[in-house]
């Protein structure tokens, strides 16, 4: 029901030209995510519920790989918040992926530190190595190649993050070897970051 | 009232602690622009330009986002002040279209304002703007049943955004993306769907958002004059401003053009809803009543008068008439009614209820009582509810019964204000009713049914008081001239009082406030009623005079003129393309 004196609406104006977002599969947090986001709101003070509203985007994106609408709509439900703020947040942080993704995501920094140690010649041998360009998936989702800000890792530039791990100190070559690794014996190759390797 | 000293620009100034630099600034009469920050939202401190010079802090500080400490030290016009808010202005006008001559803002848009007088001489960017959604007026989209917004004129206040957040309490609007590509947008760009979405076109600092209503139909100097009044929609009473457009040269004469909410702490704060912002059509309308009329006929007040008393005469008095009165009569009608109620079968109040969605938490509540002055008329000794609704079956049923041989309706609301009606018309084509008089407003299915049909004046064309919800008694004032032959309704009410047994006669309807206030004098919420001023169409530039400058927090540059700051010089010649010459802070 609304009040407003009728105002010619959708009609002969001019549409936004903001791509939004895919409407995707209908998503439902799977039972145990949902125990998981309760669990995580109960670390904030009740009023506050709002706070979890990224640990609850992310299981909704280890989940379903992605963010649709349809995922935004339930993390507003399961967050109480407006669908709006979700998506403010989902556009927000480059780490909230709106498309499909590769299985392997591959991050290439590409600030101070990284760049002055030759991180543009890293992205180029990804790049021809995965036959990708920088943002890109390749068709059967195996890979994605993205360029990110700092990784926090600066004291190893060049710095690659492939999915939650960090590979440091990747030269050319390293990156390639990288990405062969990784297609041999997918995820299992990784060595993962040094404090990995050095502290555990 | 716990108080701090500081200094600004070497004067003291003490304000509430826990003010803001900014505030303590406007408090003073002091300049310094701002964007975000509004008195009636949260602080965000995105905009930057109300950066000052605080002495022993290191850098320039956003002064809307720094409380006032004692003893602080403030410059807010250093030429360092000065340089850094210039290459603030510059900066928010890299990607901005400056299309004011197409903008819907221009002319009372503080980033036109506040960059001419504080921003720097011209731009020394070279490339391309950044655009949304297409170049110029292709720009403009809809953003929700009322507002258009153009997200290249948008600069990023985040005031729609804290807005919709804080004061709608259903955060419709976000930002996505960010740095140069962030947009102000809605969930699958819906658009916003709220009662109080016109306030956006208030709050927006620039053309981004305008309303579907006003936009392209007049610009500030185009309304001469403006008008301090009251809205009467509902049982609220929210302070409001009536803006007078002038028509041209040919065609002589006025419009009311549009309404703006006016700040009240106590009633409507800084805003104001749709309803009452946009539901103003029909007062200037093709539906108007503009002459009396006789069984379908016009006739002259004369003969409309003498037959209202041979009807009252047919049915053997006044003792068989009935009033039914909206809620929507102001206190003058009220009154004269009053003093006549007992010589007649009585008086039955009649209102529109209706629950308006809005969300739950809203700090801007609309009421579901469509009566301005239910409390006024309790207060004045009638008999009636003054919430909930309206009940009427004591009257139905004694005109079921043929007991009303003449109804009287008093209408002066606009369409479906006074409730339901059909019964009355039913009742009147099947005889019940022997005669049916109404004083109303507007054409409608009860006034063709009326033997008798008055034309009053609507609540912006006559002197008239309201008490509202909260008991605050409130005048809402002439803003416009009635049309036609209407007659303010309190006079018809007087001539015909002696129809009813009594003989008021008033001046004015400022000496039925004087009798008023002597009646109520036991009631302190009547002891102004007395010397009750209106406000009267004054020039915008007068009117911004007159005010409290808290009340006129947007407009509080339009009209001054300040002296534009120019770098001339400093700045160099036109820019050359390779060399970016910059300006030496001392
Ligand atoms: S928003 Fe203000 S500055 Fe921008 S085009 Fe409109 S009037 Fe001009
Ligand atoms: S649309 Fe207007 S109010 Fe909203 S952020 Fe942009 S400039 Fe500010
Ligand atoms: S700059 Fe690359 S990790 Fe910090
Ligand atoms: S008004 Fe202070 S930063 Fe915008």
């Amino acid at each position: 029901m609304s009040f407003h004196p009728l105002m010619e609406y959708g009609a002969g104006h001019h549409q936004s030209a903001r791509v939004l977002p895919e409407e995707g599969p209908a998503f439902q947090f799977t039972a145990a995510n949902l125990a998981k986001l309760e669990e995580i709101c109960t670390r904030y003070p009740a009023e506050r519920r709002k706070s979890a509203i990224i640990a609850a985007l992310y299981l909704a994106q280890g989940q379903q790989g992605y963010i649709t609408l349809s995922a935004m709509r339930a993390v507003a439900a399961a967050i109480r918040c407006s669908t709006a703020e979700v998506e403010d947040i989902v556009y927000f942080y480059t780490m909230f992926y709106t498309r499909p993704m590769g299985k392997h995501i591959v991050m290439v920094c590409r600030t101070l530190s990284c760049a002055l140690a030759g991180a543009e010649r890293v992205t180029e041998t990804l790049s021809k190595e995965l036959g990708l360009r920088p943002g890109e998936t390749d068709a059967n989702r195996e890979f994605s190649l993205l360029e990110v800000e700092c990784l926090g890792a600066c004291d190893r530039a060049p710095v690659v993050g492939v999915n939650d791990d960090w590979h440091e100190c990747q030269q050319p070559e390293a990156a390639k070897a990288l990405i062969d690794g990784l297609r041999a014996a997918g995820a299992g190759s990784l060595t993962g970051c040094h404090l990995k390797v050095a502290g555990e | 009232m716990e108080t701090v000293t500081l200094t600004i620009d070497g004067k003291p100034v003490t304000v509430e602690k826990g003010k803001s630099v900014l505030e303590a600034v406007i408090q003073s009469g002091g300049h310094v622009p701002y964007y975000c920050y509004h008195p009636g939202l949260g602080v965000d401190g995105s905009c930057r330009v109300c950066i000052v010079k605080i002495e022993k802090m290191p850098k320039l500080q956003t002064s809307c986002s720094t409380p006032c400490g004692e003893g602080m030290v403030v410059t807010t016009n250093s030429p360092e002040v000065e340089a850094a808010r210039a290459s603030v202005f510059e900066f928010l006008l890299v990607n901005h279209p400056l299309d004011c001559p197409v903008c819907d803002k221009g002319g009372e848009c503080p980033l036109q304002d506040f960059s001419y007088s504080y921003g720097p001489e011209r731009s020394r960017m070279a490339f391309e703007r950044r655009t949304f959604d297409g170049e110029g007026v292709k720009a403009d989209i809809d953003f929700g049943p009322t507002l258009m917004l153009n997200r290249n004129r948008c600069i990023l206040c985040t005031r729609c955004v804290r807005f919709m957040k804080e004061v709608d309490g259903d955060a419709q609007i976000g930002i996505t993306n960010r740095g140069v590509h962030s947009e102000i947008s809605t969930f699958e760009e819906k658009g916003v769907v709220s009662l109080l979405s016109g306030n956006l076109m208030d709050v927006c600092p620039v053309g981004a958002l305008t309303t579907r209503d006003y936009r392209f139909k007049s610009r500030p100097w185009d309304n001469p004059n403006a008008v301090d009044t009251i809205c009467t929609l509902c049982e609220k009473g929210c302070n409001t401003t009536a803006w007078i457009k002038a028509k041209p040269e040919w065609a002589k004469g006025t419009q009311l053009i549009r309404t703006t909410p006016r700040l009240n702490e106590d009633i409507n704060s800084y805003w104001m809803c749709d309803i009452g912002r946009f539901d103003y059509h029909w007062i200037e309308g093709d539906r108007r009543i503009n002459q009396a009329h006789m069984n379908g006929n016009v006739t002259s007040w004369e003969d409309a008068l003498v037959s209202v008393k041979d009807a009252v005469d047919a049915v053997g008095g006044a003792t068989h008439a009935q009033f039914l009165v909206s809620g929507h009569a102001s206190l003058e009608e009220l009154f004269i009614i009053k003093q006549f109620a007992g010589n007649t079968g009585g008086v039955t109040f009649s209102w529109r209820h209706r629950v308006k969605p809005q969300p739950a938490d809203t700090k801007f509540k609309i009421p579901a009582v469509d009566a301005p002055n239910l409390h006024g008329a309790k207060d004045l000794g009638f008999n009636t509810a003054t919430s909930g609704v309206a009940n009427i079956s004591a009257l139905q049923s004694a005109v079921d019964a043929g007991m009303v041989k003449l109804l009287y309706v008093l209408d002066p609301g606009p369409d479906g204000t006074l409730g339901d009606v059909e019964w009355v018309i039913a009742a009147r084509k099947a005889g019940k009713i022997k005669t049916l008089i109404v004083q109303a407003v507007l054409h409608s299915a009860l006034t063709a049914a009326a033997d008798i049909l008055l034309p009053g004046c609507a609540f912006v064309e006559k002197d008239a008081t309201y008490t509202n919800m909260t008991g605050h008694v409130q005048g809402a004032a002439r803003v416009i001239t009635a049309p036609g032959e209407a007659v303010e309704d309190w006079q018809i009410l007087s001539k015909l009082s002696v129809v009813f047994g009594v003989n008021v006669t008033y001046s004015s309807s400022a000496a039925v406030r004087v009798a008023i206030a002597q009646a109520l004098g036991a009631n302190p919420a009547y002891a102004g009623l007395a010397t009750m001023t209106f406000s009267r169409p004054m020039s915008a530039k007068s009117w911004l005079q007159a005010s409290n400058p808290s009340e006129r927090w947007k407009w509080d540059f339009m009209f001054q003129d300040l002296p534009p700051i120019k770098f001339g010089d400093d700045f160099g010649p036109t820019p050359r393309a390779n060399v970016i010459p910059m300006k030496e802070v001392k």
